[in-house]
């Protein structure tokens, strides 16, 4: 499903490390609403991909704009903060800071925004691991819990400021098959509730639930796939569909 | 189905995970180095070759800092060693070259030659004896090149120099047996302090309008009475000269000189013999020690200041050694797990630490060895001024010797941290890779916190982790504390209320005048009567100093300098009890107390009158004046041995102290009288500008201190935390806020550190200071006698609130600068690490 308005555009994006060239020269729109899962060997600069444009990162060249602003022309404070208000990012290490509890973790980018009274942060941090199911963790240390665990924490921080685009480097890698299967239902809540979100996956299951697949080999898209919103039903049919697809990219 | 080849399995790194074991860290079994260690050995040289230089390169100002900690402090104990050796060397040298004599004894007025000499022949303990000439002439008399001495506290006298003992020495050492008619040769302080040159005049001016110039032939270093702190000088002319002015003006003193044949056990005994035989005593007796202490004292005092901070710096340099190399092990842990899993014995591993540890203290030792004997020069111009230098192999040694003692330290040091090693790393192995300082159990919550994040993150952190800061913390203290002591010290030397401590009252005016004969008591009289009748004079408190007869704390006779007057009128601080009120009480000086070997509330034996009474202590307090031991009481002065007359006085309060000295000056002469706070100065005043000297250069080398490791922790705090800031700016902390938590945690710990310094410089401080002063005045016998009790005299506002914030901004300063890193940590560096 492609909107109208595009959250995110990027032109000729293009990175470099150290006479590297990791992307070269993408172009990508993501559409208001899109739940969009990116594809590709490791290696291929899928990662490099959301870092740039999330900003977290700084583009060789290129343009990125995310809601109609150009990202290279915001001050790092100015990106920090579209980072911290309108999206939200799930690490594939998770990346948690180690010194602070569970709970804490959750809330930090709330109370960093201040958007709301902390007794209102609290309890919306609360509530969103009561969600996904690790409530009872909040206390706990970064050490105290399991990678599946972990995970959902680092779901739960992403999803605190309410982002505009949850942006997620393989959420599901660390998992087990049903537990990456509980985590995609609830992006798939999320996403139902107007969140777009971008994916990047090895799992082709995890792909086949995402509206749009994107194929990416050697710092470039080479495969864009629409496969149409998962319903719930009928997912052995459109993975067998998208893994037909992938072999022929792949070729 | 999965696509995308995967090359390494994908394991959480360790910021994740930090219960995860990592497979290569344990000391494998099968294979052990020594087994075939001899194959293996230039590839491992080559392997831990490369460790150490990367090793370098990875914590370049890490090691840098380590290396100048370590330079400095050997750099300090070097030159404080060279010092005192010199200071030692130069003192001795000058008392021997000199040939000092081991006991003068001052006498004002005439005395009976011949009953000298038949005394002086039956001992067999005096091996020389000789009496010199004096003239002292009125400050109001003198004039250096056209500057009036009136005010100087300084007793001038004129001399003709001695030809075989007691010898005047020029510049180089060289004895000054003979002075031109028509010129003068003057102690070489006024050349130092007062910048007298040679050419320029000296005038003695008589009452009877006799007026004769002399022109400075050259400077001379006095044995005897060398410093600043000695009040007499002699200044040496030509046998007609001092002929001349002898008939118009000065006050004739003679200075009868003993040399004993083995003065260490003898002096004691022969100086209470002289006493006790009547032989000619008006004026002071000094000896061969208190010439030598009133010499070191100054040099002595910076040279034990420098030592202190030698040490302090020694032990800031150990704890950033354990720091770095903590650092150093957990950053090679994977490296260190390799060469354990491959069979090399942790013996070895341990040796390479040592090697780099002892090869960076080795470099260090080297440079502050050579810094340390370039310094010394520089510490040592005022001893060389003074005393002239001298040079013997001690000299040369011993600084290398206290070099190659901190060297030592440091490499034990390394190896006790080494003996640490095994267990650190097994440790480390348990908790991969984590530094094992965080403790869950008291950290702080985020949650519910109502600071802003930053901070609070900060001090959630130095909660959190408060081992790591332990090194930061102690050198804001022993900044703090290295910072304030001299400070402190300083102002309390040049405070007024030091006055108290000086054994008088606050007065406003001071009168002193020794007691030469007959005359002066009249002298003193009519002063005192003159005083009294005086407008501009609202109370006085005359005092007659008599030596008397007592014991000391082994029951040996002493004698005692006994104040008598009222001390009830302008009294001063009693450390302990009140003022003598009758004259059946006493107050003794601290020094004298101890020397008593009694207590307050005991009872002294002391011969009044000829005849002994048991007097009781009702006080004690403190005097830094003529030795220390002194004593207060209100006893009949008829008939005693007076020795020398006080008077304080309080003035009205618009008066002019000034114009009432002047008044009196002419009348009191040779007696001063001055301007308490004046003669404070000039009776502290070298000690206190030393003082001052020593807080500025403590300040400086405190704040740098603080800055430098301030500079180095943030550094290495930011290296470390690289992952935790990368995840921070992700989520969408900026740089000014990440920054603001590394300033909320060193300012913290600055806070903490600031204050325990602060309590540490006024209690131990203030402690140190005393035992300083006790050894000054009391000798080493006084030391820990609790015969120094002064309270530090504090200027909040400088000490308070002036330091601190000099530190609170140097310290942020230094945080901003080295916390710059923050903006280079990316996520993606993490990813790939
Ligand atoms: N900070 C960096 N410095 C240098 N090279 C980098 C850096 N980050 C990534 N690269 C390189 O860029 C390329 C793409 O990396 P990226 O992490 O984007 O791949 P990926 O597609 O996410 O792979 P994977 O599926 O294994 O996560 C790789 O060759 C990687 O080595
Ligand atoms: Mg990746």
């Amino acid at each position: 499903m492609t909107t109208a308005t595009a959250v995110l555009d990027a032109h000729g994006l293009t990175k470099t490390f150290d006479g590297h060239v990791v992307l070269k020269g993408l172009d990508l729109q993501v559409g208001d609403g899109e739940f969009i899962s990116v594809m590709g060997p490791s290696g291929s600069g899928k990662s490099t991909l959301l870092y740039n444009i999330s900003g977290m990162d700084t583009m060789t060249a290129g343009e990125v704009r995310f809601e109609g602003r150009d990202l290279g022309a915001l001050s790092q404070k100015e990106l920090a903060r579209l980072r911290l208000t309108t999206m939200g990012f799930i690490f594939q290490h998770v990346h948690l800071l180690k010194n602070l509890s569970l709970l804490d973790n959750v809330v930090l980018p709330a109370y960093l925004a201040g958007l709301a009274p902390r007794t209102e942060l609290d309890s919306r941090a609360m509530a969103l691991m009561a969600r996904t199911g690790v409530d009872e963790l909040a206390d706990r240390d970064v050490s105290e819990a399991s990678g599946g665990q972990l995970q959902r924490i680092g779901i739960c921080r992403a999803l605190i400021n309410h982002p505009k685009i949850l942006l997620g480097d393989e959420p599901t890698g660390a998992l087990d098959s049903v537990a990456a299967a509980e985590i995609m239902d609830i992006l798939g809540e999320l996403n139902a509730e107007g969140t777009t979100i971008m994916l990047v996956t090895h799992d082709t299951r995890v792909a086949a639930r995402t509206d749009r697949v994107l194929y990416m080999i050697d710092g470039r898209i080479v495969g864009d796939r629409n496969q149409g919103p998962y319903t719930g039903a009928g997912l052995d049919q459109r993975h067998a569909e998208l893994t037909e697809w992938l072999m022929e990219l792949a070729g | 189905m999965r696509l995308g080849v995967r090359h390494t399995p994908d394991l959480p790194p360790d910021e994740d995970r930090p219960d995860a074991p990592r497979p290569n860290e344990r000391e494998t079994g099968p294979h052990h180095g020594r087994d075939r260690g001899g194959e293996r050995r230039s590839p491992r040289t080559g392997l831990y070759g490369r460790m150490v230089a990367r090793d370098f390169a990875r914590n370049r100002s890490v090691t840098v800092v380590l290396v100048v900690l370590m330079m400095l402090s050997v750099l300090l104990a070097t030159a404080s060693t060279g010092t005192l050796v010199r200071l030692i060397g130069a003192s001795s040298s000058l008392m021997e070259r000199a040939d000092a004599p081991h006991v003068v004894q001052m006498h004002a007025g005439d005395y009976d030659e011949q009953q000298l000499e038949r005394w002086v022949e039956q001992r067999s303990d005096v091996a020389h004896h000789q009496t010199m000439l004096t003239v002292g002439i009125d400050g109001a008399d003198l004039s250096f090149d056209g500057e009036d001495q009136t005010t100087s506290i300084q007793q001038n006298s004129l001399v003709v120099p001695n030809a075989e003992r007691d010898l005047l020495l020029d510049l180089t050492n060289e004895p000054i047996t003979q002075v031109a008619p028509g010129t003068i040769v003057l102690p070489v302080i006024y050349a130092v302090q007062d910048g007298l040159e040679v050419g320029q005049s000296v005038r003695i001016d008589a009452a009877d309008g006799f007026s004769k110039e002399f022109s400075i032939a050259g400077f001379a270093r006095d044995s005897i009475m060398n410093p600043a702190v000695a009040s007499s000088k002699r200044l040496a002319v030509s046998p007609d000269d001092l002929a001349e002015v002898r008939e118009h003006t000065g006050e004739v003193e003679y200075l009868m000189e003993f040399w004993l044949r083995d003065p260490d056990t003898q002096l004691a005994g022969f100086q209470k013999d002289y006493l006790d035989a009547d032989m000619p005593r008006v004026g002071q007796m000094v000896d061969s020690a208190t010439f030598r202490t009133l010499t070191m004292i100054g040099d002595g005092m910076v040279a034990a200041v420098v030592i202190l901070v030698a040490l302090l710096l020694l032990v800031v340099g150990a704890l950033c050694l354990r720091f770095s190399f903590l650092t150093a092990a957990e950053q090679d842990y994977r490296e260190i797990g390799v060469l354990k899993a491959i069979g090399v014995a942790a013996r070895d591993i341990r040796r390479m630490y040592l090697t780099k540890y002892a090869l960076l203290a080795g470099v260090a030792s080297v440079l502050g060895l050579v810094g340390g004997l370039a310094l010394t020069p520089l510490l040592t111009r005022n001893i060389t001024q003074y005393m002239g230098s001298t040079s013997s192999v001690w000299s040369w040694l011993l600084p290398i010797l206290a070099a190659l003692a901190v060297f030592g330290a440091l490499v034990l040091f390394v190896v006790v941290l080494l003996r640490r090693f095994d267990r650190i790393s097994a440790v480390t192995a348990l908790s991969a890779g984590a530094t094992g300082d965080q403790s869950g159990a008291t950290r702080l919550r985020l949650r519910r916190s109502r600071m802003p994040v930053h901070l609070r993150l900060g001090v959630m952190d130095v909660v959190g982790r408060w081992p790591t800061y332990l090194l930061l913390f102690f050198v804001f203290a022993v900044s703090t504390f290295i910072m304030i002591v001299p400070v402190n010290s300083a102002t309390t030397a040049s405070a007024p209320d030091f006055i108290h401590y000086m054994g008088i009252g606050p007065v406003d005016l001071r009168v002193d005048l020794d007691h030469a004969d007959d005359t002066s008591s009249d002298q003193f009289g009519e002063a005192v009567d003159q005083l009294v009748a005086d407008p501009d004079v609202t109370a006085l408190a005359t005092m007659i100093t008599t030596r008397n007869a007592t014991v000391d704390s082994e029951g040996n006779a002493s004698s005692l300098y006994i104040e008598n007057g009222d001390h009830t009128r302008l009294p001063l601080i009693y450390a302990d009890g009140r003022a003598p009120s009758s004259g059946s009480e006493i107050a003794l000086s601290l020094l004298a107390l101890n020397e008593s070997g009694r207590d307050v509330g005991d009872t002294l034996p002391v011969e009044v009158d000829g005849q002994v009474r048991d007097l009781a202590i009702v006080g004690s307090y403190q005097d830094i004046t003529r030795g220390g031991k002194t004593a207060k009481a209100s006893l009949p002065t008829e008939g005693e041995e007076v020795m020398w007359y006080v008077v304080g006085i309080d003035l009205v309060p618009d008066a002019n102290a000034a114009e009432v000295s002047q008044v009196y000056a002419e009348q009191l002469a040779p007696g001063t009288i001055a301007d308490i706070d004046h003669w404070r100065e000039q009776t502290l005043g070298p000690t206190a500008r030393l003082l001052t000297v020593a807080a500025v250069v403590a300040a400086l080398v405190a704040v740098s201190l603080a800055v430098l490791m301030t500079a180095l922790f943030t550094r290495m705090l930011v290296a470390r935390d690289t992952g935790q800031i990368a995840i921070q700016r992700a989520i969408g902390a900026d740089d000014a806020g990440l920054r603001r938590q590394y300033l909320t945690r060193m300012l913290l710990v600055l806070v903490l550190g600031v204050i325990v310094g602060t309590v540490a410089a006024n209690t131990l401080g203030e402690t140190l200071f005393n035992l300083m002063f006790e050894v000054m005045f009391g000798g080493f016998e006084a030391l820990m006698q609790g015969t120094s009790r002064i309270d530090f005299a504090v200027a909040p506002t400088l000490a308070y609130v002036l330091l601190p914030a000099v530190f609170l901004v140097a310290v942020t300063a230094a945080t901003v600068a080295s916390s710059r890193a923050i903006s280079a940590a990316d996520i993606s560096s993490l990813t790939t690490e």
